[in-house]
């Protein structure tokens, strides 16, 4: 075991609605968190911009972000770039990998393909740092809602976090309908809506954190109660003035306050 | 609806509009297979993951002798030009189908993800001419040899053709190597293309070897009595016969 690797924690998913470097050229918010997840000074961050075909603009963005502050690689499984390294070595060593967007179906049928989808699990579990936006937010969840052939369906995902996620809830508001009618059916298990600019950041399978580069944005929790949908609306921290350090509510905390709205929604409904 | 149309696909070892440059003789034949004064042609190159820059070229080689499309499976939900709707419809109703080079894993894994596999056979099956280069080439054989990632690996294609391909032949010696070993432990006898050779398929029978390279080379791989045999196959360099008919 190396330094590294001992000097790595639980399991941790940051899932974006939307944001970071392919969305905020001149935010750098969310970014700085990703980095503030992990340990190690020159923490590896490996972008894989699978879910839009590796486009060059999204490639070119990443390292103008993370470059200099980062030993910033990115996989293309599109293009050949010479190397005879396997996947799993590349994968594994990483401190995060994050995930750009684009099409989720794509996503997880290349990953499947190249079977980097179980590679990615090993990661996980490993606790390289997984961060990604849109479909390479969703795709960690049971499940979420993508626009892979035009209009907004269910698609299912890898399914290391319970409950699924629905993104871009104030940029692509199309979205929304059709991920709460899916809860309310069972079709997808209960879960978030999230805004661009807002993260989940999950230890584990567990939520614990809710941060945001925009003021203004905000998350929303739907589960279905007694057949009937329950909402309730989760404020972020504001990242950025206050900066990444900011303590995190404690766990009991939140909880309390979630069961309170919960208990609220239900009052309303 | 029947065609009349057999079933062909032309594999190109690599070459066409996106590898020769100011050289149209590979795809001047795929079009010339398509017995129209503007044969309908769309373009597919899901192995690039649909890049810009190769769309462009394809329209900036085909558009204004042909009716040109393309379909993305990256970006439908933005159009860009893009075929939009129903997909099968649109694909049964070409000449030809041209698939783009780049990662043949990456390729089949999308198509399977939208079906695109089984409209694919089906157009095939109706006579839309299916040619492509590299991952193009490998993606309609049952055994393809790709080394896109580390080592060369063997995958399974389509699989309307039922052999082996193997492609950019000359490109680099070791994919022959390869190629050979793993005909030799079982995988099935087949095909390898030079860049600028492509192998004319009509049905299941390879009908003709052609070039736009004087020098390019096409094999016939096989195990026989034990040892890996590569036999050359006689391929017509398509410069020679446009020159013929030119003085005809």
């Amino acid at each position: 075991m190396t330094v590294r690797d001992r000097l790595r924690g639980d399991p941790q998913i940051l899932a974006m609605g939307g944001g970071g470097f392919t969305m905020e050229p001149d935010n750098p918010a969310l970014d700085d968190f990703v980095l503030s997840l992990v340990r190690v000074n020159e923490p590896r961050i490996l972008f894989l911009p699978t879910a839009s075909g590796d486009p060059t603009a999204q490639i070119t963005s990443f390292y103008a972000r993370y470059a200099r502050r980062a030993s910033a690689t990115h996989l293309s499984l599109f293009r050949r770039h010479g190397s005879a390294r396997s996947l799993a070595d590349i994968v594994l060593e990483q401190d995060v990998i994050y995930t750009g967007g684009g099409s989720m179906r794509n996503l997880l049928a290349i990953w499947r393909a190249h079977e980097l989808d179980e590679l990615l699990v090993e990661a996980w579990r490993r606790g390289i740092v997984l961060a990604g936006l849109s479909a390479g937010a969703m795709c960690w969840f049971a499940g979420g809602i993508t626009r892979s052939s035009g209009p907004p369906e269910v698609i299912e995902g890898l399914g290391l976090l319970p409950g699924s996620l629905s993104v871009h809830a104030d940029g692509e508001p199309e979205r929304l309908p059709v991920w709460l009618a899916a809860v309310r059916s069972g079709e997808l298990p209960g879960g978030w809506a999230v805004d661009d600019g807002v993260g989940l950041l999950f230890s584990g399978t567990r939520m614990v954190r809710v941060v945001s580069s925009r003021p203004g944005a905000a998350a929303l929790r739907a589960d279905l109660v007694a057949g009937e949908l329950v909402r309730h609306r989760i404020e972020p921290e504001l990242l950025g003035e206050r900066g990444p350090g900011q303590r995190p509510i404690p766990d009991d905390i939140r909880e309390l306050r979630e069961v309170r709205e919960l208990r609220a929604g239900l009052r309303r409904s | 609806m029947t065609t009349g149309r057999p079933p062909q696909i032309v594999a190109f070892g690599g070459g066409g509009f996106s590898m020769e440059a100011g050289n149209p003789l590979l795809d001047d034949y795929v079009l010339s297979l398509a017995a129209r004064d503007r044969p309908r042609v769309c373009f597919v190159p899901t192995a690039s993951g649909d890049a810009d820059h190769y769309v462009v070229r394809f329209y900036r080689t085909f558009a204004a002798h042909c009716e040109a499309s393309h379909v993305t499976l990256f970006r439908r939900e933005r159009g860009g030009g893009a075929v939009e709707g129903d997909l099968e419809a649109h694909l049964l109703q070409q000449d030809v189908i041209y698939v783009g080079g780049g990662s043949v894993v990456s390729l089949l894994g999308a198509w399977r993800a939208h079906g695109l596999d089984r409209i694919l056979k089906q157009a095939w099956r109706r006579g839309v001419v299916l040619c492509g280069l590299s991952a193009g080439s490998l993606c309609w054989f049952a055994d393809a040899v790709t080394a896109f990632h580390g080592a060369p690996t063997v995958v399974r294609g389509l699989g309307l053709l039922p052999y082996s391909n193997c492609v950019h032949y000359d490109g680099e010696p070791a994919r022959r190597e390869e190629y050979h070993r793993f005909v030799g432990d079982g995988v099935r006898p087949g095909f390898a293309a030079d860049d600028g050779a492509a192998l004319h398929f009509v049905g299941r029978a390879l009908e003709r070897v052609v070039s736009s390279r004087p020098r390019a080379r096409a094999f016939q791989v096989e195990p026989v009595d034990g040892e890996v045999v590569e036999r050359p196959l006689a391929v017509s360099y398509l410069g020679d016969v446009q020159r013929n008919l030119a003085a005809a």
